[in-house]
C-alpha cells in the first residue's frame, strides 16, 4: 500500500472553486491528514460539503461559506472570513484567525467555530447546537433565534443581543448594548464558566475578567395576550 | 303576534365577519391565526379565462386515442441528473409537522405511483419521505430545521424557500399543539412551543447573496440536481427576473390563493397577488431575461382542476404545483367525524383549522388517535384517482385545442371573460378577438 501523503498543497490561483473542493474530498477519502490552500483570494465556498474527516489549512482570506455544510473537518483560516463561515457545520471545527463578517456559524448542527478577531452582525443566528466563540466583539443580533448550543463573546455586543432565543445559553465578557426580546441575563453557573476558560485557553484567547449570562426566558414560546410589550417587536 | 321575518340589515362595513373579527381579538389580544388560504370570494381567477377549442380552424386530437404528451423536465441541458416529472404537476411543499406521517406517507405514495414529485417542507426529511417518494424535492428554508448536508444530497432537486403566496414576507407558523416531541426533535426546537420560523434566510440577502449560495449548495449536490427557488406572487416580475439572474433551473411561486399550515388571517386575505395576475408577469419576466425555455416556471395558488392546470399552462407555466387539492383527496374537509368539525367549532367545507392540531380527518394532526383516521393506502389511492383524473382533463384541453403535448397550451388557446383578467394575462376578450364590434361600424 502506498504510503499516504502527510500534507497536500493546491494553489487557488486559476482554479475553479469546484475544482479545488473536489481535491479537498479527493484528498479526504484518500486518507491524507491535512490539506493546504494556498492563494484563496477571498473565493467563495471553500472546503464545502466536506463529510470525512480532514484538517484544512487555509492560506489567506475566505470569503462566503467556507467550510460550510461540512462534518467532521477541522480547518484554520489565517485570515478573515466572509459571510457564513461554518455554515450548518455537522461536527468538527472551523477557527478563523482574523475577523468573520455577517451570520459566522450560521444554523450550525454541532462542532466549534471559532473566530478569533471580531464577528459581523448575526453571529450565531438559529444556532441549533455546538459552540461559536468569538474572541472580540461581535454585531447586533447576536445569537438570533438560537435554538441549542453556546455562544461565548469575550469583547462587546451590540443590540438585539439574544433575540427571539428558544434555548441554549450566550455568554458575554463585556458590554451588553441591547438585551434582545424575550431573553433574560443571569449568573453563570461555576463550572459553565470553568468550561468556557478552559475553552478559550485551548485557543489561546485572552478570557475576560467576568461573563454574564444569557437565556431565553421562555416568554416568546407562546402566544400570550398578557404579554403583548414583548410581542408587538417580534410578531 | 310574531313580528314579520324581514331581510336583515347588515353593513357593508361592518359586517358580522368584520365585528366577529374585532370582538376576536378584543378577546385573544392577538391577531386571529388560521390554515388554509385566503376565503376572499372577490378575486380574478383561473375562473375568468376558457377555452375555445379547434373547430374548423383547427383540428382537435382524438380524445381517447391520439397521444398527448404530458412529460416535463427541470434542469435539462443544465445538471447532470435533471427531474422528470411524468406530468407537469408537483406536489407542493408540506412538513411534516404541518401533516401527520400518515399524510406525507399517502402524498408520496401517489407521487410516486403518478410518476411526479412531493416535497419535504419545512422541518427537515423524515425517513420515510425519501423511502415512499421516488422523487422528492428537499426545500431549503430560512429556519434550516433539520437540514444536513446528508439529506442534501438525497433530494432529486433543492428548492430554495424565500416566501410562500399564503403569506409572502414572512415565516412559517406551527402552533404547540403539533410540535410533538417528534416533530420538535427533528426540528431542534422545545416540544410545544409555538414555532415562528425566520422570513429571511439566515446568511444571505440579496441576489448577489443569493448566487453563492446557489454555488454552495451546487457543491453539496455535486451540480447534480437542479435548484429551484421559491417565492410568494407579490413583486412577481422583479422577483423573477432577480431569481433568473441568480441562475436558478426552476422558478416556483403561488399566488394568494396559496395554502398554508398556519398563517395571520389578515395576512392570507391582503398580502400577495392572485394566481392568475402573476403567471402573465412571471412569464413575461423569464422571456425579457431571454430564459424563458432554460428555466422552468412552476406555478401554484388555488389549483383545483385540469382547467385551472391548462390554463396555467397556457399563460407560460410548465409545472402546477399543488398542495391543497392532494389534500382534499386525502379527505380534507371531509363530511366524517362531524361531531369533531363541531367541537372546532366549525363543519366541513369551511373548516380550514389546520393550525389547531386537531384536524378530525388526521391529515394535519399529529396525535395519534386523530393520525389513525387516515388509512394510507386508500388515502394513497384516492390522491393517485385525482392526479389522473386530472391529468386527463389536462389533456382533454390540450388536444380539443389541436395540441398533442400540453406544454404546448398557449394563451391565444383562451379568452377572458371579464377585462380584468384580459388587461392582467393579455387574453382577448370574449367575443371581440382584438377587433372593433360588429355594431360599431353601423
Amino acid at each position: 500500500m502506498a504510503a499516504v501523503k502527510k500534507t497536500l498543497s493546491i494553489d487557488c490561483v486559476g482554479k475553479p472553486t469546484r475544482e479545488i473542493n473536489a481535491f479537498i474530498r479527493q484528498a479526504a477519502d484518500d486518507g491524507v491528514p491535512v490539506v493546504e490552500l494556498l492563494n484563496p483570494q477571498a473565493r467563495h465556498n471553500l472546503g464545502v460539503c466536506v463529510l470525512k474527516p480532514i484538517h484544512i489549512v487555509i492560506r489567506g482570506h475566505v470569503g462566503y461559506y467556507a467550510a460550510g455544510l461540512s462534518d467532521h473537518i477541522t480547518v484554520e483560516i489565517h485570515g478573515s472570513a466572509g459571510w457564513g463561515v461554518g455554515d450548518n457545520l455537522m461536527h468538527g471545527e472551523v477557527v478563523v484567525h482574523g475577523n468573520a463578517a455577517t451570520s459566522a456559524a450560521p444554523s450550525i448542527r454541532g462542532g466549534t467555530v471559532v473566530v478569533k478577531g471580531d464577528a459581523g452582525p448575526r453571529s450565531g443566528i438559529s444556532l441549533k447546537s455546538g459552540l461559536l466563540v468569538v474572541g472580540g466583539n461581535s454585531g447586533y443580533m447576536t445569537g438570533f433565534m438560537m435554538q441549542k448550543g453556546r455562544i461565548v463573546v469575550c469583547g462587546n455586543t451590540a443590540k438585539a443581543l439574544g433575540d427571539s432565543m428558544y434555548q441554549g445559553s450566550i455568554f458575554i465578557g463585556g458590554s451588553i448594548e441591547e438585551l434582545g426580546s424575550g431573553c433574560e441575563i443571569v449568573v453563570p453557573e461555576a463550572d459553565e464558566l470553568d468550561d468556557i476558560l478552559k475553552t478559550l485557553d485551548h485557543y489561546q484567547i485572552k478570557a475576560p475578567k467576568a461573563f454574564r449570562k444569557i437565556r431565553s426566558d421562555k416568554s416568546l414560546w407562546n402566544f400570550n395576550k398578557h404579554d403583548f410589550a414583548a410581542w408587538k417587536d417580534v410578531l | 303576534m310574531k313580528p314579520p321575518l324581514r331581510p336583515p340589515t347588515y353593513s357593508g362595513v361592518w359586517h358580522p365577519n368584520a365585528i366577529d373579527e374585532i370582538q376576536e381579538k378584543a378577546e385573544l389580544g392577538r391577531y386571529q391565526i388560521r390554515g388554509q388560504a385566503t376565503k376572499r370570494h372577490d378575486l380574478p381567477s383561473l375562473d375568468d379565462l376558457v377555452f375555445t377549442p379547434a373547430g374548423l380552424s383547427r383540428m382537435a386530437l382524438e380524445g381517447y386515442r391520439e397521444k398527448c404528451d404530458t412529460r416535463v423536465t427541470i434542469g435539462e441541458g443544465r445538471v447532470k441528473r435533471p427531474l422528470v416529472l411524468e406530468r407537469p404537476i408537483m406536489i407542493a411543499g408540506m412538513s411534516f409537522g404541518a401533516l401527520s406521517i400518515n399524510a406525507k406517507r399517502a402524498l408520496a405514495i401517489a407521487a410516486t405511483r403518478c410518476g411526479i414529485s412531493t416535497c419535504t417542507g419545512e422541518g427537515g426529511m423524515h425517513p420515510e419521505e425519501r423511502q415512499y417518494s421516488d422523487k422528492l424535492v428537499v426545500q431549503y428554508l430560512p429556519s434550516r430545521y433539520g437540514t444536513t448536508p446528508y439529506d442534501l444530497k438525497k433530494a432529486d432537486m433543492i428548492e430554495i424557500g424565500a416566501g410562500q403566496g399564503a403569506k409572502p414576507g414572512t415565516g412559517g407558523v406551527l402552533l404547540g399543539l403539533k410540535m410533538s416531541d417528534e416533530v420538535a426533535a427533528m426540528r431542534d426546537l422545545p416540544p410545544g412551543v409555538d414555532q415562528r420560523s425566520g422570513c429571511r434566510h439566515p446568511d444571505w440577502m440579496g441576489v448577489d447573496d443569493l448566487y453563492m449560495k446557489l454555488e454552495e449548495l451546487r457543491e453539496v449536490t455535486n451540480y447534480e440536481v437542479p435548484i429551484s427557488i421559491k417565492v410568494g406572487a407579490a413583486r412577481i416580475a422583479n422577483d423573477v427576473k432577480l431569481a433568473a439572474k441568480a441562475d436558478v433551473d426552476a422558478i416556483v411561486f403561488d399566488g394568494m390563493e396559496g395554502g398554508t399550515a398556519a398563517s395571520p388571517t389578515i395576512q392570507l386575505d391582503h398580502a400577495g397577488i392572485p394566481t392568475v395576475a402573476a403567471i402573465a408577469e412571471a412569464a413575461e419576466a423569464l422571456y425579457e431575461m431571454g430564459k424563458k425555455e432554460e428555466i422552468k416556471l412552476i406555478v401554484g395558488g388555488g389549483i383545483k382542476n385540469g382547467a385551472d392546470a391548462a390554463k396555467c399552462i397556457a399563460l407560460g407555466a410548465d409545472i402546477v404545483y399543488m398542495g391543497t387539492a392532494p389534500m382534499i383527496a386525502l379527505n380534507c374537509h371531509k363530511p366524517i367525524y362531524q361531531e369533531d368539525y363541531e367541537r372546532l367549532g366549525t363543519t366541513p367545507y369551511e373548516c380550514q383549522h389546520c393550525h389547531t392540531g386537531l384536524c378530525p380527518v388526521g391529515i394535519t394532526t399529529q396525535l395519534p388517535k386523530l393520525i389513525a383516521r387516515l388509512d394510507v393506502e386508500e388515502a394513497a389511492q384516492r390522491v393517485e384517482n385525482f392526479l389522473n383524473a386530472m391529468t386527463m382533463e389536462l389533456q382533454l384541453f390540450a388536444r380539443s385545442c389541436g395540441k398533442n403535448k400540453v406544454s404546448d397550451l398557449d394563451p391565444n388557446d383562451m379568452r377572458a371573460l371579464t377585462r380584468d383578467v384580459s388587461l392582467m394575462t393579455g387574453v382577448p376578450m370574449v367575443g371581440l378577438n382584438g377587433r372593433t364590434p360588429m355594431w360599431a361600424k353601423y
